[in-house]
């Protein structure tokens, strides 16, 4: 299944930028299936769905804000669990809008799968910084082993 | 005192909210809009390498990266003494239209279009780009996608990658164009200037045409009579990507006319306690507060303000619109907030001509398009962000490594504005405490207008409502909550 890995956030704010660092991990890997591509977004609504079209899966990687989940908690949504996901900035639509409305104009090209890990701040970061706190940082390995099931799962369906 | 707090950014909690404050018979007392801001660019910057900075600055915001890349690039030019070369501002300016043209269609579609195509008082799950194209038809909706992506296009083939671009080097750029991405330019640009015309006219057709739209634009409580702002060419045309800062007065008349360079001696920045943000101000006239008039030092930046602070488009057909919507409402400067959206569309249309004018050049294929850099110095860079006008000042040692960074984005120059049309549209259409969804979309109405965005995270967010109004007694009771 042609897979694409995205890692969302902005880079250099602190641990906002948590999901792009697990997925340059991830693509140090060297045994990564040539189906699966692994890249970085630091956009939301239209510009993210066009970064995810011709894939038949997509594994979002982000920053999440929880309330009921602790600092640094791993957790995996699908899309259709979410009541609402908007980019935080005022000039996107939300990208359960910008789906919406690929599913309105016959768009083939929209992954039919679409899974979100998300990694829970409760501080959210509002000062520049390219590093990670070493709390969020030391959750890296277990966030790495959650997405690799989430495409080993892919594998062993489509065997 | 009741509180209504509207908060459309609930990932920043407590920073990006709009709040307003009931008397105790219902009416608005006053309203603040708090947008956040990132703390510690300066510090950030220090001591990176200089030619770095226009794909740090781009992370800043993921709206407007190309803004910010090339004020970047061109206080790098400034601070290096080293002027571009020709092709390489042509080529610059041309992803600039391609920027335009993304941005704007996507405001004008999906953001700013739904309060008047659906219409103001719609259900907030019917108002939005679904709704437009429910109402305009899917053949429309398919042009909106396909010209918003021609514009990302364009940038794209310009600046190496479709989000952050890597193309801008101080002297000029690193990439050039061959003969089949031009071709390919003009056939996207061509569809792309049918199509700002039909923008103009669905405008025309939807909003002109209904005279209730025509009454809420020229309503009192959207009117914000401040000085104008903008990037001007040599004619006092419109340009986005270089020339002077032009600041004009409430007749529409030349008050300042100014090089990047001398930007802090007409440009100051005032302080307020409730809030992160900073607000800019014309120094000689002075901060008197958030009010408007000529003694009142705020200004306006963004498509309207830039119309209002030129003389005209430098290209035909949107001159030929700039001349209408002038006429229409009245003479220059139009004050009406919601005019924005139609100074928006006009801009597209310039942007989109601007485009095939600089594709037609013979000189935009040309390999000559860097020249070699001087000693590092002091740089200014300013171009115009499809949301206003944004400055970059940097200071280098003599490594070449950023010393001092200032930036002033286009939010910032308008923040006295927004907060000011947040707070009378708020007093215009709150009364008695009668407090309805409809009521809220028009003060974030004006809001909306100005297309502000917020150096922020860019996020999937999933949890929070994107929007919620509570409000609360005297006592910090929790009264009622909306949610949306």
């Amino acid at each position: 299944m042609k897979t694409i890995i995205l890692g969302i956030g902005n880079p250099i704010l602190g641990d906002d930028g948590i999901g792009i660092h697990i997925v340059r991990k991830i693509k140090e890997m060297q045994d990564l299936h040539e189906n699966i591509t692994i890249d970085e977004a630091q956009t939301g609504g239209m510009n993210l769905l066009d970064l995810m079209r011709g894939y038949e899966k997509a594994i979002l990687v982000d920053a999440v804000c929880l309330h009921d989940a602790s600092h640094g908690a791993i957790k995996r949504f699908s899309i259709h669990d979410l009541p609402t996901i908007h980019s935080c900035n005022p000039h996107d639509v939300s990208l359960i809008e910008a789906l919406d409305l690929g599913k309105k104009m016959d768009d083939t090209s929209i992954p039919d799968d679409i899974v979100i890990i998300g990694i829970n701040l409760q501080t959210l970061p509002l000062e520049f910084s390219e590093s990670l706190s070493p709390h969020i940082s030391s959750i890296i390995p277990k966030a790495i082993e959650i997405v690799l099931a989430e495409l080993n799962n892919v594998h062993q369906h489509v065997e | 005192m009741k509180t209504i707090t509207i908060d459309p950014i609930t990932r920043l909690e407590g920073h990006g909210k709009i709040n307003i404050f009931l008397d105790n018979s219902g009416n608005v007392e006053n309203a603040y809009l708090q947008i956040p801001e990132l703390r510690g660019f300066e510090r950030f910057s220090e001591g990176r390498r200089a030619e770095d900075m226009p794909q740090i600055t781009s992370r800043i915001c993921g709206v407007c990266p190309v803004a910010h890349h090339f004020a970047s690039t061109k206080a790098l030019d400034d601070a290096f003494n080293v002027e571009p070369t020709d092709t390489a501002k042509k080529l610059r300016e041309l992803m600039y239209c391609g920027y335009f043209i993304y941005d704007h269609i996507l405001h004008f579609y999906y953001l700013g279009g739904p309060d008047f195509v659906v219409g103001p008082d719609a259900p907030s799950a019917k108002r939005n780009v679904l709704g437009v194209i429910e109402k305009a038809g899917v053949e429309i909706g398919k042009e909106v996608i396909k010209h918003r992506a021609y514009g990302q296009k364009i940038t794209s083939i310009l600046g190496g990658k479709a989000t952050h671009p890597v193309c801008g080097l101080p002297g000029g750029v690193s990439k050039g164009l061959n003969n089949d991405e031009v071709e390919h330019i003009k056939e996207m640009g061509d569809s792309c200037i049918k199509f700002a015309q039909f923008s103009l006219k669905l405008f025309d057709d939807i909003v002109l045409q209904n005279k209730d739209y025509v009454d809420l634009i020229t309503s009192d409580p959207y009117q914000l009579n401040t000085y104008n702002m903008g990037i001007v060419d040599n004619n006092n045309k419109i340009n986005f990507y270089d020339g002077k800062i032009r600041v004009t007065d409430q007749k529409a008349e030349e008050f300042l006319k100014f090089d990047v360079k001398d930007y802090a001696n007409h440009v100051v920045e005032h302080v307020e306690e409730w809030s992160y943000m900073k607000f800019p101000y014309l120094k000689s006239i002075g901060w008197k507060g958030l009010t408007d008039g000529e003694k009142s030092g705020i200004y306006r930046v963004g498509p309207l303000g830039r119309l209002n602070a030129s003389e005209g488009m430098a290209t035909p057909l949107a001159d030929k619109e700039y001349k209408r919507m002038f006429q229409t409402l009245g003479g220059k400067p139009v004050n009406s907030t919601l005019a924005y959206h139609w100074a928006r569309l006009i801009e597209l249309l310039y942007a989109t001509e601007r485009c095939i004018e600089l594709i037609k050049d013979p000189k935009i294929t040309s390999d000559d398009i860097r020249n070699p850099v001087g000693k590092p110095g002091e740089g200014f860079g300013v171009t115009e962000a499809a949301r206003g006008t944004l400055i970059h000042h940097y200071k280098l040692d003599k490594k070449g490594l950023i010393d001092k960074a200032n930036l002033i984005v286009a939010t910032t120059n308008n923040a006295g504005a927004i907060t000011m049309s947040v707070r009378d549209a708020a007093k215009g259409v709150i009364s008695n405490g009668k407090v309805d969804e409809g009521i809220l979309n028009k003060v974030e109405m004006a809001f909306r207008a100005y297309d502000p965005c917020f150096a922020c995270a860019t996020h999937t967010l999933p949890g929070g409502m994107s929007f919620q109004v509570d409000i609360y007694d005297t006592q910090k009771q929790l009264l009622n909550s909306f949610k949306q």
